[in-house]
């Protein structure tokens, strides 16, 4: 919504600078999008008498003047001779833009010295003011001008004025008119709204002779006026009009249509003019049809476009054609053209729900439909019509039919709310009295209809079509008192409670592990391609209607949207990654669920002076990053399965197992895929099902006292078969449980000189100790003796000489 | 010549030996040389016998003396050795950069998050969360947002291609009906959490993000408490010399309903006293109504921002979309 500041100063007194009135329209709810200043002819320029002159002491053919702007004099230097003390002149003050011909620089005018003598602004020659082409002396004002009055003014010009472009809140339809603005302005400072008074100069033929009215659906239009004035002359609207509309974005087409328009603007009420003679019906006396459109029904619009309308769609019709689409827009065939004589005015009340449904299926969104949709007043229809009626006699003549033809079908009971003055107190948590509630509220028009002690009940205006409950009351108290006007309570403390609260920390506990390890924590787009999310699932959800094919479906993995991010690194130059994010998938058919993906491509760590060359991530890698988060979190007995049917993402990968469960499976990902995002060298992917992670954690931690007895370790180096894997060498030992064996690590896995293809050398040193005493050599050389014998035995293992 | 003259040519013999020895195995060798069982020393010491007896206690005084001194000197060397062994071979260039090991980054949005959780845990309050994909009931419905409201436009919202059409969230409020539902008042809860809406990405706009939710019903709760608990959250995040403002706005599922801005060395150093920070208001009474609260009993506040915004004016980053890309150089400044 574009309104001024003049054209709000026309229904309500405020003595606000224009700044100050978009601070207090800001703080009234209307949020001011943007202000602009339009500048009118002579900015800066006012009506000067000059007091007094004498020669300028240092320049012979200067005059040093002493002239008064209306607050006082002030010096001039001044090149003219043609004028005497007591002339009224044109006084450009420093800061005015001095009018300059097209394409010029503007030109600035400032207070300075000249000849040493200080001159705070000029006297203006007719060629200065572009006014005439005279610049041998300056412009003597002749007559009774007002000293200090704009020169704009005393030429009758209009002055500058400021725009404000509002945004409205769907709640406030009535703030679509510059009369709903001046009302709020009318209750903040007590003033009286001035609607501008309306004087009909009516004929003796009344309307109801002219036209009729039948409203055939009155839950869609419950209220329908029409006037007539015959014998207008279409022709451009006069200045004043043309330059307020171009002012606020609307387009001026001619007197007839732009009075409507700037009813519309002043009012926030909709109206359309028709051309009398194209309507037609029997007799000489067309009726005016509200009914819903017919299944396939044609229509065109002013526009040019014709729709395909159906019954949800309620035309406005004469007794042949449809002629205008109801509170959307009118239509090609009756619009006001430059040879209309006769003018129907329409001004009626079309259902909100109707009128967003019919302006969303033609596309059509319009000035009318806009307010229709949001809710205009009910109760405004009858004097906008006379306001527009009136308008247009004045400006394109014609003669006013007597009365109008107004049905009204659907009665509107007025609405009437309660508030409690204790409520107000409560939720405001400020004391307000009774008798401000009361001045707030009928300063904007609400009506007492009883009072008591503890409340007072309101009759709501029409155009308060937001105002339903007490609450909504209340809000009116708030801002008419000023939400700034409440004070601030210290925040109260008290424990809350919620379920969620807890694993809210246990994420937060897992991303600070996760970095710890050297991953960085990324957060990958939700809606992803459905091209990337086939990497990992046949079906996927996707959008209805996608705002590009890269953001069509929901992730169901983390991995599609981690690849993503390599691909950015890795096309930028950044070659080492470790990512990983913790995020919601989803899964057609299940619950949404929260997983953790790593993603590790390029060198281990980074690049050090001293170390040799650098070495690049591998599966063990992924494996340790996994494992060390793993323990930190809190999970406990994962077996680590490969998968030997491969995948389609991994070209070798295995799975993480907790009992049964799958937890999540790792891998490293076939080339031919990581080339599609620009990856070089290995990239190792890993998804663990975080949700589930969490529910198998075990947080509590206990102390285990310190070993009091020497341990003793004993190394093995054995030649096993390529396919004997670190878990079947496990197994043995776990099979043969040695006396007082407490660890296990392989320490060396070796390929090459003396061990023969087909084979591995695998070395393990076997920590034996005993918790209450020292171990003797003979004891752990008994169990260790039997270790080796199975390891040789089970394994077909080759032990080899330490 | 006598064994008592022997000694001291020995010992100064054997002192400049050990002193000279420029390793451990060079000692051991003058050890053995001198000091050993072997040592010329130690056959000095055997020599002792052959003397007449009279000699023997000078003599065997002298050659004592002389072998503590040599066990001297070669504790002496001893140490001197080790120390040179253990010192760098070459001095350290204490300029260049070190070993270093490789430490993540938690994301800006997430640190943001925390921060604001944090400051909303010092007042009681305890963290929520709710589904992404929801449904029009939770999202709109219940919160005072009927079907033919101008607020709730299709173009905005995500509908997804399934059955039921769900949809995804386009705010966090959602939760509030979800949690009201299932526990009775008082509610003191903050969720965090990305929504939706279809938004064309661009520096502003990115048709995922995230939002923080507050929502506080009690008895006798009014809007000074909300204007406080504003006040203080918004002083934690942006700094103690934050103003807060509270504008009139609207939205369905509040009344009255706020927007607040805030004013500090930031603001003002981009130009704006006031910067629009969120929105907020207290609890709609149909919004009560429809979870089963009686209105005249609770009353509320709930408020919501922008996490992005919030990290975007925190650490003057100027396109939202950076978030999402995950690039390491961006990510590794947090």
């Amino acid at each position: 919504m574009k309104v001024t500041y003049n054209w709000l100063r026309e229904y309500v007194n405020f003595d606000w600078s224009p700044e100050e009135l978009a601070e207090r329209l800001t703080m009234l709810g209307v949020e001011v999008e943007g202000v602009e200043k339009s500048e009118g002819a002579f900015e800066g320029i006012v009506v000067g008498q000059v007091v007094s002159f004498c020669k300028h002491p240092n320049a012979d053919r200067l005059r040093l003047c002493r002239v008064n702007d209306g607050q006082g004099a002030r010096q001039i230097v001044c090149g003219a001779d043609n004028f005497e003390e007591g002339d009224k002149v044109a006084l450009a003050l420093p800061g005015t833009s001095m009018p300059v011909a097209e394409g010029e620089k503007p030109n600035v005018l400032k207070a300075g010295k000249i000849r040493g003598e200080k001159s705070e602004g000029m006297m203006c020659s007719g060629k200065e003011l572009n006014l005439s082409d005279d610049a041998d002396g300056i412009l003597i004002i002749p007559g009774e001008a007002c000293v200090g009055q704009s020169f704009a003014e005393h030429k009758g010009l209009a002055g500058s004025d400021v725009l404000y472009d509002l945004e409205i809140t769907p709640n406030r339809p009535d703030l679509n008119g510059v009369i709903g603005l001046a009302r709020e302005i009318a209750a903040l400072t007590g003033n009286e709204l001035i609607k501008p008074p309306i004087k009909l100069a009516e004929s003796s033929s009344k309307a109801e002779n002219i036209v009729a009215v039948r409203i055939d659906d009155a839950d869609l239009c419950p209220r329908y006026n029409a006037r007539v004035i015959r014998g207008v002359k279409v022709r451009p609207s006069p200045d004043w009009l043309r330059a307020r509309l171009e002012l606020v974005g609307i387009r001026p087409i001619n007197n007839v249509v732009d009075v409507s328009n700037y009813v519309m603007m002043e009012t926030g009420q909709p109206l359309h003019a028709f051309d009398l003679h194209l309507l037609e019906g029997k007799d000489s006396k067309p009726t005016v049809v509200i009914r819903r459109a017919t299944v396939g029904e044609k229509f065109t619009t002013l526009d040019e476009q014709e729709h395909k309308l159906n019954t949800d769609n309620l035309l406005i019709a004469d007794g042949q054609k449809g002629i205008a689409l109801a509170g959307v827009m009118g239509g090609l065939n009756t619009e006001i053209h430059d040879d209309t004589k006769d003018v129907l005015l329409e001004c009626a009340y079309f259902n909100p729900t109707n009128i967003r449904a019919t302006s969303k299926s033609t596309k059509l969104h319009t000035d009318a439909s806009y307010r229709f949709e949001r809710g205009a007043d009910i109760g405004v229809v009858d004097w906008a019509s006379k306001r527009a009626a009136q308008l247009i006699v004045e400006t394109a003549g014609g003669e006013l039919a007597l009365g109008s033809v107004e049905v009204s079908p659907g009665s509107v009971e007025p609405v009437e709310i309660k508030l409690r003055h204790g409520k107000v107190s409560e939720l405001l948590g400020t004391e307000l009295t009774p008798e401000q509630n009361i001045g707030y509220l009928t300063g904007l028009e609400l009506e007492t209809v009883s009072q008591s002690d503890e409340s007072a009940t309101f009759r709501i205006p029409t155009w308060r079509v937001d105002l339903k409950r007490e609450i909504d009351l209340i809000e009116e108290v708030c801002r008419l008192h000023g939400v700034d006007q409440i004070p601030a309570t210290p925040p109260r403390c008290v424990a809350g409670e919620n379920s969620f609260d807890a694993e809210h920390d246990v994420l937060a506990e897992a991303r600070v592990i996760l970095t710890g390890l050297g991953l960085n924590e990324a957060q990958g787009q939700t809606l992803i391609s459905g091209e990337g999310a086939k990497l990992v699932a046949a079906e996927s959800i996707s959008l209805e209607h996608p705002l590009s094919s890269d953001m069509g479906v929901l992730r169901q993995s983390l991995l599609p949207g981690l690849l993503d991010s390599l691909r950015v690194n890795l096309t930028r130059r950044k070659d080492d990654i470790a990512l990983f994010e913790i995020g919601r998938v989803f899964k057609p058919g299940c619950p949404e669920t929260r997983k953790l993906a790593v993603a590790l491509t390029g060198a281990r760590r980074t690049v050090f002076w001293g170390d040799g060359g650098e070495s690049k991530m591998d599966a063990a890698d992924l494996k340790g990053v996994l494992e060390d988060f793993l323990l930190r979190f809190g999970v406990h007995g994962i077996a680590w399965e490969r998968l030997e049917s491969g995948s389609s993402l991994f070209i070798e990968s295995a799975e993480m197992r907790l009992g049964k469960q799958v937890v999540g499976e790792l891998g490293q990902l076939k080339p031919a895929l990581g080339k599609q995002y620009e990856c070089r060298g290995a990239v190792l992917l890993a998804e663990l099902d975080l949700e589930f992670l969490l529910r198998c954690r075990t947080a509590s931690k206990s102390f285990k006292p310190m070993p009091q007895f020497p341990a003793i370790a004993r190394d093995v180096a054995m030649l096993v078969p390529e396919a004997t894997t670190h878990a079947a060498v496990l197994a043995v030992v776990k099979k043969t449980k040695p006396t007082n064996l407490v660890r296990t690590d392989l320490f060396d896995v070796f390929r090459g000189k003396n061990v023969p293809a087909g084979q591995k050398s695998v070395a393990y040193a076997f920590t034996y100790r005993n918790v209450e005493r020292t171990l003797t050599d003979d004891e752990v050389n008994d169990a260790h003796g039997r270790l080796v014998d199975a390891l040789r035995g089970q394994l077909v293992a080759t032990i080899r000489d330490s | 010549m006598s064994l008592l003259d022997e000694i001291d040519p020995l010992k100064a013999e054997a002192l400049s030996e050990l002193s000279a020895a420029y390793d451990q195995s060079a000692l051991d060798r003058a050890k053995g040389a001198w000091i050993g069982p072997q040592g010329k020393f130690t056959g000095l010491m055997k020599q002792l016998g052959s003397l007449a007896k009279e000699e023997r206690p000078l003599a065997g005084k002298a050659i004592n003396q002389a072998k503590n001194e040599l066990e001297q000197a070669l504790a002496t060397a001893r140490e001197r050795i080790e120390l040179a062994a253990a010192a760098p071979t070459v001095p350290t260039d204490f300029s260049a950069p070190g070993r270093r090991q490789r430490l993540g980054r938690l994301h800006p949005l997430t640190q943001t998050t925390e921060d604001i959780v944090k400051s909303f845990r010092k007042l009681g309050f305890v963290v929520a969360d709710g589904p992404e994909v929801e449904d029009e009931y939770h999202c709109f419905d219940a919160l005072n947002t009927p079907a033919d409201h101008p607020a709730r436009d299709a173009q905005d919202t995500f509908y997804l291609d399934q059955p039921d059409r769900p949809l995804l969230r386009t705010h966090t409020s959602s939760v509030q009906i979800r949690v009201m539902k299932e526990q009775p008042p008082p509610v003191r809860i903050i969720v965090p959490g990305r929504v939706y809406r279809r938004d064309t990405a661009d520096a502003t706009h990115n048709p995922t993000f995230q939002q923080v939710e507050g929502l506080y019903v009690d008895k006798g709760v009014t809007v000074s408490d909300l204007k406080g608990t504003v006040e203080f959250v918004f002083r934690e995040l942006m700094g103690p010399k934050t103003k807060i403002r509270f504008r009139p706005h609207y939205f369905s599922y509040t009344e009255p309903s706020f927007e607040i801005d805030f004013s500090n060395a930031l603001t003002r150093k981009m130009g704006k006293e006031w910067l629009e920070i969120a929105g907020c208001g207290m609890v709609h009474s149909a919004v009560f109504e429809e979870v089963g609260y009686d209105s005249e009993e609770w009353t509320g506040w709930a408020f919501g921002f922008g996490i992005e915004r919030i990290a975007m004016l925190r650490y003057g980053i100027n396109d939202i979309r950076l978030f999402y890309e995950n690039d390491v150089r961006f990510l590794e400044q947090f």
